[in-house]
């Protein structure tokens, strides 16, 4: 039987009544089966003085709020997400004269109606581009869902459980999420600020979804503003968080982990590759080639992808990982001349110039001077002699043994 | 008139080019630049259904001599035999230098 317009009014009511959070974010949802009855029986209104009448049917501003709700389908359904976007931010507007003066039940159906929200400004700047028109649905998403961590953040009456405070990491996520897409990212700060400087419980107690996307979130900031050790704790946080299944997700995450771990000197082992065949073939060239020093290979790779590591700003990181490779070339010199500590720097030069990298003597002395500055070799070059004098033990530390491996970025 | 019109058709041409080029370049599939993080089927769930399952208790990402077997962190080799380490040890010989300068040091 098909639900009308009065029956969705009194379950709306029912569910506000039982303090359902899951039945009224169901009702709210464009896509949920009753929104088609609605636009049935409304014959698909598009605008709020078709349904005045409505108002004062129900306690305030749950009438507006359905009335909103017949408009967004309405939009949705014609394929006119612009104007969709736009009675949907109304709609989460009004949600929060409620959301606010009540504990965190209806958490369920803020992220609902925030997400649906995001998901209109997504295809309504999609559609606007399309037909070479400016719109800024985002931007303003951004703000809205900004407004929402605010009201959140500032729950100081409903008791813990049932605080709206357990909305605050799902909301920045959403967030996060809407400043990469416009790449506003410097906006990022103000939320963490606030954050930071507010009283919430630990991340630890929050469901793992919420977790796994905000530590993603700011695994890539940290990335981003170059602080490599943090962006490296909080990535490999998320990736042994994320559900297994999430496989993109996870594809995501190690994305931009590998690089990270690799100037760690932590390769990526064949059991996790096999999973990720898409990142294999990007990163098994640089892993290869790190694991012979083979430095023209590495080169090649660099060359092969520069575009799309461009472009996923990973370009720095695996040029300046070349280093491991290097350090890898000049391993196998010193293999070569038996583990000797006494090398001359002729060897080193010559173990570039077979790689097929040609380069002055002098450069090769300044390569390996630089080698042995940054702690990837332990010894001293002889410059009257021209030999490099090498450590008698632990002349190439272990990569993974260097404890600030991220200063050679 | 005539002259800037054939000047913009060359670096149309090039434009062109550079395109194909681009075409050739592997692509990634869910690393395109549209791609964003996606929202999850489920709210919460245990260890089970996560990496962490494998760790027995080692710390995420300690590597393989921590108990991690998703990441190697002994991997250098000694035995690498290929055509590198023949040229290697073929240059080493030509020089000699690498025994007779060591000898130079130690007296």
């Amino acid at each position: 039987m098909p639900i009308t317009f009065s029956v969705f009014l009194t379950q709306l009511a029912t569910a506000l009544q039982a303090e359902n959070g899951p039945d009224l974010a169901f009702l709210l949802r464009p896509t949920s089966p009753h929104g088609k009855d609605l636009l049935k029986e409304l014959r698909s209104p598009t605008s709020r003085q078709q349904l005045s009448h409505y108002e004062g049917s129900i306690e305030g501003p749950w009438d507006e709020i359905a009335i909103q709700y017949v408009l967004v389908t309405s939009h949705a359904a014609k394929k006119r997400p612009g104007e969709a976007f736009k009675e949907q931010s109304t709609l989460v507007s009004l949600f929060f004269r409620y959301f606010t003066t009540n504990s965190g039940w209806t958490l369920p159906a803020l992220f609902s109606i925030l997400r649906d929200l995001r998901d209109l400004a997504f295809d309504a700047d999609f559609h606007a581009k399309y037909n070479g028109q400016k719109s800024e649905s985002m931007e303003e998403a951004a703000r809205i869902i900004a407004k929402a961590f605010g009201n959140c953040l500032t729950d100081r009456t409903s008791p813990y459980a049932y605080s709206r405070k357990w909305g605050v990491y799902y909301v920045v996520g959403l967030v996060l999420k809407c400043y990469f897409r416009v790449k506003r990212i410097s906006l990022s700060k103000n939320i963490l600020r606030a954050l930071e400087a507010n009283d919430i419980p630990p991340l630890a107690e929050y469901p793992r979804s919420h977790q796994v996307t905000y530590r993603y979130y700011l695994g890539m900031l940290s990335f981003l503003n170059e602080e490599y050790a943090k962006s490296e704790q909080e990535l490999t946080l998320a990736f042994y968080h994320c559900h297994i299944e999430a496989h993109s997700n996870q594809e995501r995450i190690l994305t931009f982990l590998i690089p990270l771990r690799i100037i760690r000197g932590h390769l990526p082992s064949t059991d996790l590759m096999q999973r990720f065949p898409i990142l294999d073939e990007l990163y098994a060239p640089f892993t290869a080639a790190i694991r012979t020093g083979d430095i023209s290979g590495y080169d090649a790779a660099l060359n092969k992808w520069e575009r799309r590591l461009v472009e996923l700003n990973l370009w720095l990181t695996l040029e300046k990982a070349r280093e491991l490779c290097l350090r890898g070339l000049f391993r196998r010199v010193w293999v070569a001349a038996q583990k000797g500590t006494r090398i001359p720097i002729s060897m080193f030069h010559s173990s570039l110039r077979i790689s097929g990298i040609t380069v002055d003597p002098e450069e090769a002395e300044c390569l390996v001077a630089n080698m042995i500055y940054k702690g990837f070799m332990r010894g001293y070059i002889s410059h009257e002699r021209q030999t490099v004098v090498l450590a008698g033990t632990n002349a190439f530390p272990r990569l993974a043994d260097r404890p600030t491996p991220f200063a050679v970025l | 008139m005539s002259s800037s019109a054939a000047s913009t058709s060359k670096p149309a041409e090039k434009v062109n080019e550079q395109t194909k080029e681009e075409d050739a370049q592997p692509t990634l599939g869910v690393l395109e630049e549209d791609d964003e993080f996606e929202e999850f089927a489920v709210a919460d769930w245990d260890d089970s259904h996560t990496d962490l399952a494998h760790l027995g208790g080692a710390a995420p990402g300690s590597a393989k001599s921590g108990g991690d077997k998703l990441w190697e962190d002994n991997w250098d080799d000694d035995d690498i035999e290929d055509e590198f380490s023949v040229q290697l040890r073929n240059e080493l010989a030509k020089t000699g230098k690498g025994d007779k300068d060591a000898d130079a040091m130690q007296q």
